[in-house]
C-alpha cells in the first residue's frame, strides 16, 4: 500500500528465540535494530496506521488477520480495503506484547503516557486481544471524564466482535457503555418531568427528549444486529445471544412490541440454523415473557397491554372488543376486563400453537437435531406449567383444553376437537402438500380463525399430551434416522415420566 | 445451515479438471475468502481424484462436509456444506446440476475445459437457491431415489489418502494453492480449525 518515503523501513524479521529484532536495510543487509528507541518509533508507526485508517475511513465495519509469515514488501503491515481493516500476521507478534506492556508500564505508573496516545493504544491492543480487560478499564475512565464518547466504545467493540464473536471481555464493556447510555437517558427524562412539574416545560426540551428516545431505539437496533452477526460468525454463541437477553430486558422493559417483532424475525434465524441452542433458548426466553405479560391479572391487563395487543398479534381482530359490547352480552367495565383476559388467552394459546407447529415442522424437515427435541420439551414444559397455573381460567375437556368463555357457546369443545384432529392429520404428513410453509413472512392467521372470533369463538389448538404422543409415533413410524428415533424415544419416555402424571 | 461451494469437475486420468465453481463465502472473514477458496477448489479436485466412478461419497473435514458425486462418464461434482445441511439435500442438487451441465455442455468440452471456456452459468443460481433447502423443494422427493446405505462416509479427509500419502505434503505441492493459502493452511492446522488464525 503505502511506502515509507523515508527513514526506517516496515521489513522485519523477528527471532523469537532470540528474543530481539533484526531489521533488513535497504541494502539488504540483516542489521540489528540498534536501540530500545528504534522498536518504539516503529510501533508507534504501526498504531498511527491503525488510528489513521480509521480518520480516512469512518465506515470500517471488519477487522482481520492477513496470513503472512514475513513482511515481504516494504510497506505498512495495515491494509485497508472496501471498509475491511486488514493486519498483516507477521507484525502481530511483536505489536501485541508491545502495546500490552505499554499500557502495564502505565497502569503501574511507571510510564506516562497522554489521552490521545491512551485512546490509539488501547484501540490497537483491543482489536488484537479483546479479552484484555486493563485495557477496557482504561477505556471506561476515559469515557467517564469525557475523552471518548460510548458510541465510540461500541463502536470498537462491534469491530473486535468481527474478529472475536465470543469475546466475553468485549460483551461485558458493551452492557457498561450502555447502561452509560440508559443512566444519561434517565437523567434527562427526570429533569424534563421537574420542569413540566414547575410548568417550565419547553418545546425543545420536548424535542430534545424524542432525539433521545431516538436514540435509543437506534441503539437498541444496532445491539440486535451486533448480536445477529456475532451469532452468524460463531456457532452456538453463548455470550451474544445472553448479551441480546440482556439488551431487551434492560432496553426494552415492558416494550411488548419488540418482544414481538423479535419473536417472529427470529423464525428464520433459528429455521436456518436448527442445531444452534443458545438461538433456540432465546426463542424460549421470549415466549416466557410474553406468556408471563399475557398472562397477568386482568386489572393490569386492561391498563397496560391493548396497544400492544392489537398492534402485535396478527390474529387479534381490533374490532373484537367493540363487536361483543355491541352485542350487548355484557355491560360496562365487567365485560371490557372479561373480553381483555379473554383476548390474552386467545393470544397465549396461539403463541403455544404456533411455537409447537414450527418445531413439528422443523423436527420432520431436518431429522436427527438434539436442539429441536430439547426445544419441543421445553415448549410443552412452558405450556404444561402454565396450564396449571391457569386451570381456574381453563376448563380442561379430556385431549382438548378449552377457554371458559362467559357466553357457554356449544361448538366451543367442538372446534378444539377438530383442531386438534387437525394437528393429527398434519403430523402424519398430509400438511405439506395442502399448506404452503410458513418461515419467512410473520405466520397470518386463519380466515376461518377470523370468522369464528367475530362470533366470540377464536380457538387454536393447545398442545396436549395426546397430540405429542401421536407426534412421536408418526416419527418413529417412518423416519429410518437412527439419531432421529432416539431423541423420539428419549421424548417419549420424558413425556411418560414427567408429564405423565398429570391430572 | 449453509453452502459454501459447489463445483463440476471432469475425473481425468490422474488429476481432476475444474469445469466449473460457485462460491458462498461470506460467511468468512474477508480476509481469508480468497485463501479459503483456494482451499475449497483444491479440496473438491482432490476429493474427486479419489472418488471411483458411480460413486457417492461424503468426506466430514473439522466442521463441513463435503459431498461428491461422480458419474461413469466420469464428470463429477462436489458440494462442500456445514455439518448442519441436509446430506439428502446436497445429493440432489449434484444430481440435477450435473444433468443440467452434461445437457448443455458438449462432453468433447469435458476433458480439457475450465471455467473460462465452459459456457454453463447456472451454478451460482443453484448455489443460492439451495442455501434455504426448504425453497429448493428437495425435501419430500428425494428420500424414494436415493438409497443413503449407499454413500460412503469419511470421517476425516486423511481417510481419502493413499498409505504414506499426507495431506500436509499434497498442499505443500500443489500448483493451485498460493503462498498466502499455504501459509493460512499451516496457521489453520495448528490451531485445528480453518476460521481462527491467531
Amino acid at each position: 500500500m503505502c511506502l515509507w518515503p523515508s527513514g526506517l523501513p516496515y521489513c522485519w524479521v523477528f527471532f523469537t528465540r532470540k528474543k530481539f529484532l533484526v531489521r533488513v536495510t535497504s541494502h539488504g543487509v540483516l542489521k540489528m535494530a540498534e536501540s530500545e528507541e528504534e522498536v518504539d518509533v516503529l510501533v508507534q508507526r504501526v498504531v498511527k496506521d491503525i488510528t489513521n485508517a480509521f480518520k480516512r475511513n469512518p465506515n470500517i465495519d471488519e477487522i482481520g488477520v492477513i496470513p503472512c509469515p514475513e513482511a515481504r514488501y516494504n510497506r505498512s503491515p495495515i491494509v485497508l480495503v472496501e471498509n475491511k481493516l486488514g493486519v498483516e500476521s507477521w507484525c502481530v507478534k511483536f505489536l501485541l506484547p508491545y502495546v500490552h506492556n505499554k499500557l502495564l508500564l502505565y497502569r503501574q505508573r511507571k510510564h506516562w503516557l497522554d489521552r490521545e496516545a491512551l485512546v490509539d493504544i488501547t484501540c490497537t491492543l483491543l482489536l488484537l486481544n479483546p479479552d484484555f480487560t486493563t485495557a477496557w478499564n482504561v477505556r471506561k475512565e476515559l469515557l467517564q471524564c469525557g475523552v471518548l464518547n460510548p458510541e465510540k466504545d461500541l463502536y470498537l467493540g462491534k469491530l473486535a466482535l468481527t474478529k472475536f464473536p465470543k469475546s466475553p471481555e468485549t460483551w461485558i464493556h458493551r452492557r457498561w457503555v450502555l447502561q452509560q447510555i440508559l443512566r444519561q437517558f434517565s437523567v434527562v427524562g427526570r429533569s424534563r418531568k421537574q420542569q413540566q412539574q414547575q410548568g417550565e416545560a419547553e418545546q425543545a426540551d420536548g424535542e430534545r427528549s424524542q432525539q433521545l428516545s431516538d436514540h435509543l431505539a437506534r441503539t437498541l437496533h444496532q445491539e440486535m444486529k451486533v448480536c445477529s452477526d456475532a451469532a452468524c460468525r460463531y456457532p452456538s454463541n453463548y455470550n451474544a445471544w445472553s448479551h441480546r437477553i440482556w439488551v431487551v430486558q434492560h432496553m426494552a422493559k415492558g416494550n411488548f412490541k419488540v418482544f414481538h417483532d423479535e419473536l417472529s424475525s427470529m423464525r428464520l434465524w433459528v429455521s436456518m440454523h436448527v442445531s444452534d441452542h443458545s438461538g433456540f433458548h432465546y426463542r424460549q426466553f421470549l415466549l416466557k415473557e410474553l406468556i408471563t405479560e399475557l398472562s397477568q391479572t386482568p386489572a393490569s391487563t386492561t391498563t397496560c397491554s391493548p396497544q400492544h395487543q392489537s398492534s402485535t398479534v396478527p390474529s387479534v381482530n381490533p374490532h373484537h372488543h367493540s363487536d361483543t359490547q355491541a352485542n350487548g352480552e355484557l355491560s360496562g367495565a365487567e365485560a371490557a376486563g372479561e373480553d381483555e383476559r379473554q383476548l390474552s388467552l386467545t393470544t397465549v394459546l396461539h403463541l403455544f400453537h404456533q411455537e409447537m407447529e414450527l418445531c413439528s415442522d422443523l423436527i420432520q424437515s431436518f431429522p436427527g437435531h438434539e436442539t429441536l427435541w430439547s426445544h419441543r420439551r421445553h415448549v410443552f414444559y412452558l405450556w404444561h406449567q402454565w396450564r396449571r397455573e391457569h386451570q381456574h381460567r381453563c376448563s380442561n375437556n379430556g385431549s382438548s383444553e378449552s377457554v371458559h368463555l362467559n357466553n357457554s357457546d356449544p361448538g366451543l369443545t367442538e372446534v378444539g376437537a377438530q383442531s386438534c384432529a387437525g394437528r393429527g392429520e398434519s403430523v402424519n404428513g398430509q400438511r405439506h402438500a395442502s399448506e404452503p410453509m410458513e418461515i419467512d413472512r410473520a405466520p397470518l392467521p386463519d380466515p376461518r380463525d377470523s370468522k369464528r372470533l367475530k362470533r366470540g369463538v377464536l380457538l387454536p389448538a393447545p398442545p396436549g399430551l395426546p397430540c405429542e404422543h401421536s407426534f412421536v409415533s408418526s416419527i418413529l413410524d417412518r423416519c429410518s434416522n437412527p439419531e432421529q428415533r432416539r431423541f423420539a424415544l428419549a421424548y417419549k419416555k420424558w413425556l411418560d415420566t414427567v408429564m405423565g402424571p398429570q391430572p | 445451515m449453509k453452502l459454501y461451494s459447489l463445483s463440476i469437475l471432469y475425473k481425468g486420468a490422474t488429476k481432476a479438471n475444474l469445469l466449473k465453481a460457485a462460491y458462498d463465502l461470506s460467511s468468512f472473514s474477508f480476509f481469508q475468502r480468497s485463501s479459503v477458496q483456494e482451499f475449497m477448489t483444491f479440496t473438491s479436485a482432490l476429493i474427486v481424484e479419489r472418488t471411483s466412478q458411480g460413486s457417492r461419497a461424503s468426506v466430514k473435514e473439522q466442521e463441513y462436509l463435503c459431498h461428491v458425486y461422480v458419474r461413469n462418464d466420469n464428470l463429477g461434482a462436489v458440494v462442500i456444506a456445514d455439518t448442519e445441511y441436509p446430506q439428502r439435500v446436497c445429493f440432489t442438487l449434484l444430481d440435477k446440476v450435473l444433468e443440467e451441465f452434461s445437457r448443455q455442455v458438449d462432453s468433447i468440452d469435458w476433458p480439457s475445459g475450465n471455467p473460462e471456456t465452459i459456457n454453463y452459468k447456472a451454478l451460482d443460481i443453484h448455489l443460492s437457491k439451495y442455501q434455504n433447502p426448504r425453497e429448493a423443494d428437495a425435501m419430500s422427493k428425494v428420500q424414494a431415489e436415493l438409497d443413503e446405505t449407499k454413500i460412503i462416509l469419511h470421517n476425516t479427509m486423511e481417510s481419502l489418502l493413499e498409505r504414506g500419502e499426507k495431506l500436509d505434503d499434497l498442499v505443500a505441492k500443489s500448483e493451485h494453492l498460493g503462498n498466502q493459502s499455504k501459509a493460512f493452511y499451516k496457521t489453520a492446522r495448528k490451531q485445528n480449525s480453518c476460521c481462527e488464525i491467531m
